[in-house]
């Protein structure tokens, strides 16, 4: 693995890209800005004192891309074909998702250009809510794929493996003291994403029936969003065996929520 | 043999792999699933496979073995994809041995029909208009229903 930004003596250098193929780039970055509850409403609802921030955040996004050059030293200077700008409202995290696609037919990519755009986008909303939260918090500005090139494509993976932490997880964490018996709870895929939920345990007191009936009323006792349990077809499993409501619990038993399964 | 990979497979390969060495195989039937370019939308540009380890294993074996009692099977191997997809990438494969034809064609057919509606694996695509979870098929569940009935 070289790094084509350092020349042979270890300096830094721009990479010439004249004799490079043109082919079709394209990068997607995103990240997130957390906010408090009280905040993201008043953004939802157009109450921040300097007007519309997500408007003004999306062309400091896109002005930020094409402007990416004149920021990071080695980056060459690019007529970006395309950038889009998505944001993403979060109620259950607080926190607003951005998404940044860039596009180009071109010798050089495009990640720079997206991460740029995420980053400004950030911190223009950053800059647009201060006024009423300075407790904001940008964080996991990331790249999710990029396509073209000599490097080929890339994709992050989020190891999407239950338990793991897959995209957008929220863990709720350790609910019980150690020692007191709970059952350890999972919600997979779709559900995971619409709850907003990925793992948590829940301990048997709280439970009026020590069975799947039980667990699910503790559960929207204690999580509002669990009430999302009932809508649509929901599976459950008890120790990796498909379960029904009166499918009893013992303590230290893994029970999985999830859709439908669309293998194959 | 029952495998969950990251990783592609080769079907050339995995068919050699199961007839090396064998004389008493007279049939072998495979089926492999693909990444295509539409679904519930049309511009589909990729997938992410999501399953639920340990409990898809064993889910997958139990598919195997009531396909084993049903027809007499010299050999089955399963292979499923988790992870990033890309289009045209191969996403699953049964490839079954019998000694006659229509055994192997029928477990083939079962053991898809089972996998798509039992087996804990999500598809979420991803397509230029955004990502969304598939959502399950009705005319899916009839088909694996239809062994039921028999």
């Amino acid at each position: 693995m070289t790094l084509t930004h350092l020349n042979a003596n270890g300096e830094a250098r721009m990479v010439d890209v004249a004799d490079k193929p043109e082919s079709r780039r394209e990068a997607k970055a995103t990240g997130a800005i957390h906010m408090h509850p009280a905040t993201l409403q008043r953004l939802v609802e157009g109450q921040m004192p300097k007007g519309d921030v997500l408007a003004t955040a999306r062309i400091a996004a896109i002005q930020g891309a094409k402007r990416t050059h004149e920021l990071i030293p080695l980056c060459h200077a690019l007529p970006l074909s395309k950038v889009e700008v998505d944001f993403a409202l979060d109620d259950a995290r607080s926190c607003v998702h951005v998404t940044a696609q860039c596009r180009l037919n071109g010798r050089t990519g495009v990640e720079m250009e997206a991460l740029t755009a995420v980053s400004v986008a950030c911190l223009t909303l950053y800059d647009m809510c201060k006024a009423v939260d300075k407790d904001m918090v940008i964080d996991s500005i990331q790249l999710e794929q990029k396509s073209g090139g000599a490097s080929g494509n890339y994709y992050r993976t989020t190891p999407i493996v239950t338990g793991q932490g897959g995209s957008g997880e929220v863990s709720l964490g350790t609910l019980s003291s150690a020692g007191e018996p709970c059952v350890r709870v999972k919600c997979l895929a779709e559900l995971r994403e619409r709850l907003g939920v990925g793992e948590i345990n829940v301990p048997f007191q709280r439970m009026a029936s020590t069975d799947i009936g039980g667990l699910k009323a503790a559960l929207k006792d204690m999580d509002s969003r669990f009430a999302g349990l009932d809508e649509g077809r929901t599976l459950c499993a008890v120790n990796q065996v498909m379960a029904g409501d009166a499918t009893p619990l013992t303590a230290d038993d893994e029970v999985a929520f999830f859709p439908p399964v669309t293998g194959g | 043999m029952i495998r969950v990979q990251s990783q592609p497979f080769e079907v050339g390969e995995e068919q050699r792999l199961l007839l090396d060495g064998r004389r008493d195989i007279g049939a072998v039937v495979s089926f492999t699933g693909l990444v295509r370019d539409f679904n519930e939308r049309p511009d589909v540009q990729g997938l992410s496979l999501e399953h639920y380890p340990g409990m898809t294993e064993s889910s997958l074996a139990g598919i195997v073995a009531e396909a084993e009692q049903r027809w007499p099977l010299q050999a089955v191997n399963v292979v499923h994809r988790v992870g990033h997809l890309q289009l045209g990438d191969p996403i699953v494969l049964v490839m079954i041995a019998s000694q006659h034809r229509r055994a192997a064609f029928d477990a083939c057919d079962f053991i898809m029909d089972y996998l798509k509606t039992r087996a804990p694996f999500w598809k979420k695509e991803h397509t230029a208009s955004g990502d969304y979870w598939v959502a399950e098929r009705h005319t899916d569940l009839q088909a694996a229903r239809r062994w039921e009935a028999s």
